[in-house]
């Protein structure tokens, strides 16, 4: 009978046919022992929102409710009485801080403070009206010169000989019970992140290998986050709401800054949790 | 002679049958695994396995948790000697813009056992093109942007030579 292969080509057939198989065999053993069945899939954080905004600040979208103060009938007082702390002035708010009779008071135009009505601010006086009289109170000057005073824009400097527009350099105004950040702050350090890290310095705080949230590891003296009222060692629980416990947590705070008009950051001070608040003008 | 020819079929033989049965799946999710210890995370909508490659579909990547960008399209090619990674029409997240282009039409990484301790990069988009490598040893990262356009809003984080705008870092 004549053969239809000669015996050395099935022989290297069958060898070509058993290598594969080794292979695949290798292979199999390798992703059974070793390799993942399966992916790794992200689960994202739900973006939550702020249940409710403690202050609502806004002076152009409304009017922040007052509770009717009865008024005494007659006050008596002096302007010297009167200590100007801080000034915060745009075209459409004013507001300073003042110490009278050892008590620290933030008060904005038309506001009364010992019978003197708050008609408006310059860039380091206060204009008060009483009795038809109009008095100035200058800016108190510390010797340590602990103040964070400015005024944000010249849009309301009363010379008219400086019409140039001047480039916002951005601050951070001590209202009293809150601070005011300039938006042009804000912005600056929403463009340019490398710009933070230079004044603050912030960490992850891990609890068994997890991460928990982020700790300030430093804050560089004289810079805005410093007048901000946070200090190296303080715990970021949360901002507007929305706990900091993750990078995506913090990355959505950092990302939606710019459009922020006030800010809640809740901070942990060595076992004391503690509430900022900031208004963004 | 013969020895050597049948060692050489041999080869090619076993060569073959290696990325032939490469369980490639199985070898991108131990990759995964590999990138999520360095909180990295690609969620991909699918994978196609080919002859010699692995193909990724609308994967959305994640660095700590934040998402950083979307790719429409991850190749990965091996013959083992020569490896490319091809991403097609990379978007950054807009929040990105001042450290790296948002939109990046391609961009190749390849590594090959005769430059085995680089892995050299290439980029397209709207910023022109880019060229550089991934040093291995060092590491160290170089971008040369070869030409200027549109690379304003990153150029903040660029540098300049006497060759041109480039970018540099070590990881």
């Amino acid at each position: 009978m004549k053969q239809l292969f000669k015996p050395y080509i099935f022989k290297n057939i069958l060898m070509f046919l058993a290598l594969l198989f080794v292979i695949k065999l290798v292979w199999f053993l390798i992703a059974w022992l070793w390799l993942p069945s399966g992916g790794i899939e992200h689960v994202g954080q739900k973006s939550r929102k702020a249940l409710y905004y403690r202050v609502k600040l806004t002076p152009n979208e409304s009017a922040v409710p007052t509770k009717p103060k009865k008024e005494p009938q007659r006050q008596r007082g002096s302007i010297n009485d009167i200590v100007l702390l801080a000034i915060y002035d745009t075209k459409d708010i004013t507001v300073i801080t003042v110490k009278h009779k050892g008590k620290t008071k933030v008060i904005s135009r038309g506001d009364k403070i010992s019978g003197f009505i708050l008609e408006g601010a310059g860039i380091n006086i206060a204009r008060f009206t009483k009795n038809s009289k109009s008095y100035e109170v200058k800016l108190f000057k510390d010797k340590n010169k602990h103040q964070n005073i400015s005024k944000s824009t010249l849009q309301n400097a009363p010379s008219s000989t400086s019409n140039k527009v001047e480039k916002i350099v951005g601050e951070v105004v001590d209202a009293g019970d809150r601070k005011i950040i300039d938006r042009s702050l804000l912005e600056h350090y929403a463009e340019n992140m490398d710009d933070i890290y230079k004044n603050i310095g912030i960490g992850e705080l891990k609890q068994d290998g997890n991460l928990k949230g982020f700790q300030i590891t430093f804050v560089r003296k004289d810079s805005p986050f410093a007048k901000l009222g946070v200090q190296r060692g303080d715990i970021i629980k949360s901002i507007n709401g929305q706990e900091i416990n993750s990078y995506n947590a913090a990355f959505g705070v950092y990302k939606n800054i710019g459009s922020l008009d006030n800010m809640t950051l809740v901070i942990q001070r060595k076992n004391e949790e503690m509430e900022l608040e900031y208004e963004i003008n | 002679m013969q020895m050597v020819k049948k060692f050489f079929i041999l080869l090619l033989v076993l060569w073959f049958a290696l990325l032939l049965f490469m369980p490639k799946q199985a070898l991108y999710y131990k990759l995964e695994e590999f990138l999520l210890k360095n909180e990295i995370k690609i969620n991909e909508k699918s994978i196609e396995e080919g002859l010699f490659s692995l193909t990724l579909y609308e994967s959305k990547v994640y660095v700590k948790g934040i998402k950083l960008g979307t790719v429409e399209k991850i190749e990965f090619f091996t013959l083992l000697f020569y490896t490319q990674v091809e991403l097609h029409t990379l978007l950054l997240d807009e929040s990105l813009k001042n450290m790296a282009p948002t939109e990046i039409d391609e961009l190749k990484l390849t590594h090959a056992i005769w430059n085995p301790l680089n892995i050299s990069l290439d980029s397209q988009g709207l910023f022109g093109n880019v060229s550089g490598y991934v040093s291995l040893v060092e590491p160290h990262i170089r971008l040369d942007f070869n030409e200027t356009k549109s690379i304003e809003t990153f150029k903040g984080s660029l540098k300049q030579d006497e060759k041109g705008w480039f970018y540099e870092t070590t990881f």
